[in-house]
This record gives structure tokens, sequence and C-alpha cells, in this order.
């Protein structure tokens, strides 16, 4: 990997490379064709804030598809972990500290029972998140009902206040990206996941244990999926049965995008954030160009498909030499 | 019936069969035997359609013929019954064999009345009475479903029925009925070909034998005029390596087996000293790959003690095996053994990562270490090891293992599908490796190598170590007719 050299078929098959020059590039084009509205300063940190809840349970999500996974209930576990804490402060009067841990431990808990069950027990891991995200959302529906407005301040400041002109949401999402980055790259501990999705039998044989590291990628995802909700209520005011709908897909579609593989063993963490930073701009474009709502989710679905389509073909050219 | 000239096979690195003839006539059951290797399965695949010959004719009742699929040969009356399954596990009896040839109602969908009497009668005629049509194959036993296997071939009402090793699962009670099946489709004037590697059973029914050996045919003999031990001679007697290693066996015991009991073996014991090449030989299903993955912890020891240089140990998983120092190289080096998608440095590390919290150098050292040591062709070892030769694949797994600095090293086919130059690089390293005070448990089917290098030598059969023999004691002759169960 260090030797290396820039040749275009290294660029197209780095894609954590490829698409930072893609998402220069369409930044270039978006300033030259908006100059007033899209290169601003204001676009810029909104842009950041919405893209950073997708983005932590993206991180999550990484994890998982290098191992092989997926986790389809990332969406409930949002709508949980806030409406738990939201149902704590509000109708237990609970302090905010131990509302946002009754939280996060319900959202780690709903991680432990996805990877025990499909690690120990052998459930496939989409039936089981499939139907984790039903039963999650039902908890979700029943804690904050029509939703929970009225927290007490401390736990608003957590995602609406500002550091250095940035709201705290990107601050987390920056510092729990850089940080796993950092542990996936350092650690032998995330390291094992490459090798788990690139030949799960033979990580075992290799002295990985496979189905504890399973049960921990589950729970670091649910975790992170977790905090996203937290942040999500915090930053809204309120907690809602519907927050993160649809997140799952969304998630799964940057996670591609930053270049993880359904077969596993393969993405960084770092992709993550590019896919949905990509996906955000693209996103912001449509806005600023008053194209209508409806399209956005068209465009982004022929964006994943043309991405997954090119890496076929780049897969196809390296195996015949 | 059909008549083989000069056929010739090469895959790359190995002549599979070289100019081999054979004559088969209708009505007589006809054994093939040769060792592991020695091209059997090649000879039946071009029989059965599944392969083109390099070279060579085939003739069938007199015209010469040309395969280009399995459906050519199977429409001249050709059926074959593999080793490995091809049924259904959640279709009936009846569909499974009938799968080709439904019968049909005239409005074009399967006539199932129709289809259960053919089948009922069929069984009938196999005498197999106690199997239901309407059973699904899933809840049959595995001897019950190489019948079934059989019933789809005669289903076809072949004129040439080849059958691979068709006794490797099933019982005595279905054995004497497979033969009994056999003895009335000869009398049919059904030409039968049979491989197998039990003597006892080729006597039995055979009626003539043709023995192949490095892919070379070795003539083809009346069974009458054969015994077991000249048939063993046929099959090995290739000119033995001119000089096997001297030991390097230490006084001291690496590993004790005592007693132990788990899935696919039983009461095993014996003990590898240090130093030693302690070898398991038996034929494809004796127990010996389920042996070394429950001594690596990847499968339960139920019962007996194991004992890893005086202390007694047990391991839940292959991750304690190997904190203890014990390594395995398995088998299906493509599917399990190496990460075809990964670096070669990678490879290495992955039996690393328990070693320590944060990533460190180990691996690469390691990795440049061994690259020069084991002389692994790369030009690089950021290379993905997919992209590398099996020699060298092999290389790398061993690399991986030696870094962990294991006291044990299980091997198991070391050098299956590799070629002749890089199986006397891995001999050398294997003999280095004890040098140094390793001891290596060697599963090995080719007798020369295990001849070769081990210093004592189990033989199995049917998940029970029969015997252990000294290096001046053991011989191919000797070890076969133990693992075949002929041994007086």
């Amino acid at each position: 990997m260090t030797t290396q050299k820039f040749t275009l078929n290294n660029i197209l098959q780095d894609r954590v490379l490829s698409l930072s020059l893609t998402i220069v590039f369409l930044m270039l084009v978006l300033t030259l064709l908006y100059p007033t509205q899209f290169a601003t300063w204001d676009n810029f940190s909104q842009v950041l804030l919405n893209l950073s809840i997708d983005t932590i349970v993206a991180v999550g999500m990484m994890i998982l598809m290098i191992g092989g996974m997926f986790d389809l209930s990332v969406g409930s576990v949002v709508a949980f972990s806030g409406g738990l804490a939201g149902y704590l402060m509000y109708h237990q009067d609970l302090p905010v500290a131990l509302a946002v841990l009754a939280g996060l431990s319900g959202a780690t808990l709903v991680g432990l029972v996805n990877g025990w069950l499909i690690a120990r027990i052998g459930i496939n891991p989409m039936i089981q998140t499939l139907a984790m995200m039903g039963i999650v959302r039902g908890f979700a529906l029943m804690l904050s009902g029509a939703g929970l407005q009225n927290f007490p301040w401390e736990f608003i400041v957590i995602g609406q206040s500002k550091l250095l002109q940035l709201q705290t949401p990107v601050w987390y999402m920056l510092f729990i990206v850089l940080g796993i980055n950092f542990l996936v790259q350092r650690t032998t501990f995330f390291r094992r996941y490459y090798f788990i999705g690139g030949n799960e039998r033979a990580a075992r044989l290799s002295g990985i244990q496979v189905e504890r590291m399973k049960i921990w990628a589950f729970v670091i995802s649910a975790l992170l999926a977790g905090i996203a909700g937290i942040l999500l209520s915090s930053r809204l005011g309120a907690a809602l049965s519907t927050s993160g709908r649809g997140l799952e897909l969304r998630v799964i579609t940057a996670v591609i995008l930053g270049g993880a593989s359904l077969a596993g063993g393969q993405g960084r963490i770092l992709g993550a954030f590019l896919g949905a930073l990509f996906m955000a701009i693209i996103n912001n474009a449509l806005i600023i160009g008053r194209v209508s709502g409806y399209w956005q989710e068209v465009i982004l679905g022929v964006i994943l498909i043309l991405a997954v389509a090119m890496d076929q073909l780049l897969l196809r050219r390296v195996s015949r030499k | 019936m059909l008549e083989l000239k000069n056929i010739s096979k090469a895959y790359p690195g190995v002549q599979a069969l070289n100019q081999v003839s054979l004559h088969i006539q209708a009505g007589e059951i006809h054994a093939i035997c040769g060792e592991n290797g020695a091209g059997k399965s090649t000879l039946m695949n071009i029989i059965a359609g599944n392969i083109d010959p390099d070279d060579g004719e085939l003739i069938w009742e007199g015209r010469p013929v040309r395969f280009d699929s399995f459906r050519a040969a199977a429409d001249l009356g050709i059926a074959i019954v593999y080793q490995e399954r091809s049924l259904v596990d959640e279709l009936s009896v009846a569909e499974n064999i009938y799968v080709e040839k439904p019968p049909l109602t005239s409005w074009g969908l399967i006539d199932f009345k129709q289809l259960w009497q053919q089948t009922l009668h069929l069984l009938q005629g196999l005498g197999l009475e106690d199997m239901a049509p309407q059973g699904m194959v899933s809840s049959l036993s595995p001897a019950q479903k190489q019948m079934v296997e059989i019933a789809k071939a005669l289903a076809a009402q072949p004129k040439l029925l080849i059958l691979d090793e068709p006794t490797s699962a099933i019982g005595e009670k279905e054995t004497t009925v497979l033969f009994n099946i056999l003895q009335k489709l000869k009398e049919d004037g059904v030409a039968i070909v049979y491989i197998s590697h039990r003597m006892a059973e080729i006597f039995q029914i055979a009626d003539r034998i043709t023995v192949l050996k490095d892919g070379v045919g070795q003539g083809s003999f009346a069974a009458s005029t054969l015994n077991p031990q000249q048939l063993i001679q046929l099959m090995v007697g290739r000119a033995l390596p001119t000089s096997s290693f001297q030991t390097d066996a230490k006084n001291e015991t690496c590993l004790e087996v005592d007693q132990i009991s788990g899935p696919g073996f039983q009461e095993i014991s014996f003990d590898i000293k240090r130093g030693e090449i302690f070898a398991l030989a038996g034929l494809i299903g004796a127990g010996r790959t389920e042996l070394a993955l429950a001594l690596f912890g990847d499968a339960p020891i139920r019962t007996g003690k194991l004992r890893l240089n005086g202390r007694e140990v047990r391991f839940k998983n292959p991750s304690e095996a190997i904190a203890q120092g014990i390594a395995y190289v398995p088998e299906e080096r493509k599917s399990v053994g190496v990460f075809l998608e990964h670096s070669i440095t990678e490879n290495v590390q992955a039996a690393l990562l328990s070693k320590s919290f944060w990533l460190d150098a180990s691996a690469s050292i390691a990795a440049t270490h061994f690259w020069e040591k084991l002389s692994i062709k790369t030009p690089s070892l950021q290379q993905k090891a997919g992209l590398l030769s099996g020699g060298n694949q092999q290389k790398v797994v061993l690399a991986k293992w030696l870094a962990t600095q294991p006291s044990l090293l299980i091997i198991d086919e070391p050098t299956r599908g590799i070629d002749v130059g890089a199986k006397a690089e891995i001999y050398q390293i294997l003999k280095d490796l004890t040098l140094q005070g390793l001891s290596i448990l060697l599963i090995s089917s080719e007798l020369p190598e295990v001849l070769l290098l081990a210093d004592r030598i189990g033989v199995m059969r049917r998940g029970r170590l029969l015997q252990v023999l000294n290096k001046d004691e053991a011989s191919e002759t000797l070890i076969l007719s133990l693992a075949a169960g002929t041994h007086a």
C-alpha cells in the first residue's frame, strides 16, 4: 500500500482517494454555479450539521460491513435511545446525565441482543436486524408517543451549543470519525474485522474469536446509533418516534459509496464519512438548485448503482490480468 | 462396450493421465484401482463426459465418440454416481430420482401419482422397500442418501454405470444390498466401472481390475489372477525416495494424547516427541482431519486427556490452542488456509492479532524474515496471496504460523496440489524446523511423503488409531493394507 503509484487505476481503486477527489470536484462546480448560495460558511456548517447524525451511525455500520455483517435496526435505535432518555426526563424527572446514560445503555442492549442471537444462535443478520428494527421502533413509539418536548436546558445544550462557529453534533462526529479511524488503523482489535469479513472460517482457524468479535461489532454499532439518537433529540429539542426512519438504508448507501462491500473484508472509516458527505452535498445542491425533493431519492439511488457497477467493472479489469 | 485408447490429460504442473488404455465389456464389473492422485477421478470424468481428454480416443460400441458434455454421455447410456452428493435435500426421494425426466400429465405438469408409482417400483426392484418415495431426502441417513444416488443413476437405465467409492458412506447392510443390485445389473448385461480403495470389496465383486499409478495404466487383470498384496504392489510399486531424513526427535514429550474421543474419532492415544515428525496415515474419511481439528480446539474433545509440554490442556477454541503454542495448516488451502484477498503481510498478521493491543511492526518483520527464509517467490509482500502459486501460498500459511513461534505444528495434506519442485522445498522446510525443536503432526494421504518425512506413523481407520509404526518397520504396502482393513 505504501508503494502504490498515482496511476488512474490506483486512484479508482482507492475509494477514499477517488471519493475525496470527486467531492472536491463537485464542490468546485457548485461554487462556480452558485457562488452566493453554496460557498458560504453558513451553508457549509449546515451541511455538516445535517450529515453528522448519519455519519456517526455510518461509522458503526462500516465496522459491521468490514466484518461482513450489517444492521438494519440502527434507525429504530436512534429513535429508541432519544425516546428512552426523553421519557425518563419528561415523565420520571430523572437527572439529564442519568437519562442520557439510560438511553445509551438501552441502545447497547439492543446491539448485544442482535449480536448474541446472530453470533451464538446463528440467526441470519438480515432477518435478525429486520425483526429488531420493528421491535425497537415499537418501543420507541410507546416511549415518545406523539413526541416529547420541553427538555431541561442541560439536555438541550448537548446538541444545540456551538464551538468555533460549528454546532456541537459536528464536533461529536469529527471526534468519533477520527477517533475510531485511529483505532481501526492502529489496534489489533479492529483489524480482526478485516479478516472476519475476508474469510470467516480462516479467521477462526487463525485464532480470532469470531463470535465474540461479531457481538462486539453489533454493540459498538448500536452504541453509536444511541449517541446519534441522543444528539438528534437534543438538537431538535424533541424526541420523536419517527426519528431515524429510513436512516438504515441511507447509512448503508453512504458506507457502500465509501468503499465497503456486502461481501465484507474491505472499507475504511474515513470512507463512511466521505460517503455521507458526498450524499449530503448532492442533497444540498438539489435544494439550492430547487430540484423537487422527490428527485433526491431517485438521484441517490442512481449514484449508488453507478458506484457499485464501477467497482464490478474495475474488478473484472484487475482479474483479467 | 467402451474402449479407451491412449487417453492423456494434463493439468498445469501435472500429467493426470498418460496414454491410458482400457476396455470395458458388457456384463462385467471392472474395478479401477490406484492411490490418491493416480488419475482415477480424471479418467471417470472423461468417460462421463465432464472432461475433454487432450489426446486419445473413446470408442463406444464400435464407433469413435466425442463427448462435448455430460448430456452427450448420458444420452448414450452412461451414468455416474459421484462420491459427492448431487441430491437436493428439500425435495422428496422420488423428485430427486426423476429430476431429469419426471413423468408428466397431459397438461405438462408433473404427474405425481405416476412419479410415486415409478419410484416405488424402482426402489422395490433395488431391494429398498423401506424407503418411501414421498420422503424428504433431508430426513435420510447418509447411507440411504447414497442408495438414492445410485437409484437415481439407475432410473435412466444406463448401459454403463460408474460408481466412485460407493461404499465409503454406507454400512455393511447397505453394502450387501448394493452388491446384490450390481450382480443383477451385471446379469442384465450392464457394464459397471467400480472405483474403491477397499481391497476386500474389490476382490469380492470385481471381474477385472485395471491399475493406475501416477496417471499411467499398469495393465488390466482378471481379478482371479491377483491377490491383494500383488494389487497393492502394482498400485504402489514406484521407486521409493532414495534417502529418508535423519530423525531429530528428542527424548522430551511435546504432546501427549491420552484416550481421547470426539466427533469422528474414538479412543486415540499417542505422543509426539520434541523435534519429531509424527504422521497420521489412513484413507479419506478415517478421522484424521477431525482429530487434528479437535487437537486445535476447533472441535470438542468429549473424553480423554491432552498434555502439552507436560501440562494438561483443554481448548475451547483455536485461539486458546494458538496461545499454548499449537499451529494448524489446514487441508483446504484456498478456502480456509489463506486469505486470498489479503496481502502476504496481512496473512502473516492474521495469527498475531491476539498478541498485543496496538498493531505493531511484528507482522511485517516476520513476513520479511520468512519471505527470505522460506524463499516465497513474490515481487512484494504487498502482493495479494490469491495471486501466488499453490506452493507459495502454502509457504505464506507456514510463515503465518511460524511467526507465532509454535511448539507443535499440525499440518494437513501439506503438498496437495503443489508442484514437484515446491514439494521438495516444503519437505526441506519441515525437516529444518524439527531441527530447531518444533514437533510436527503430519497428516498425509501420500505415502511416499509420509515415509520420507515421518519418524513414526500412526495408521487410522474408521476413527481409530490401529497401530503406530516405527519408520524402519513401515512400508507403503503395510500402511495401505492396515488402512484399508485387509491386514491379517
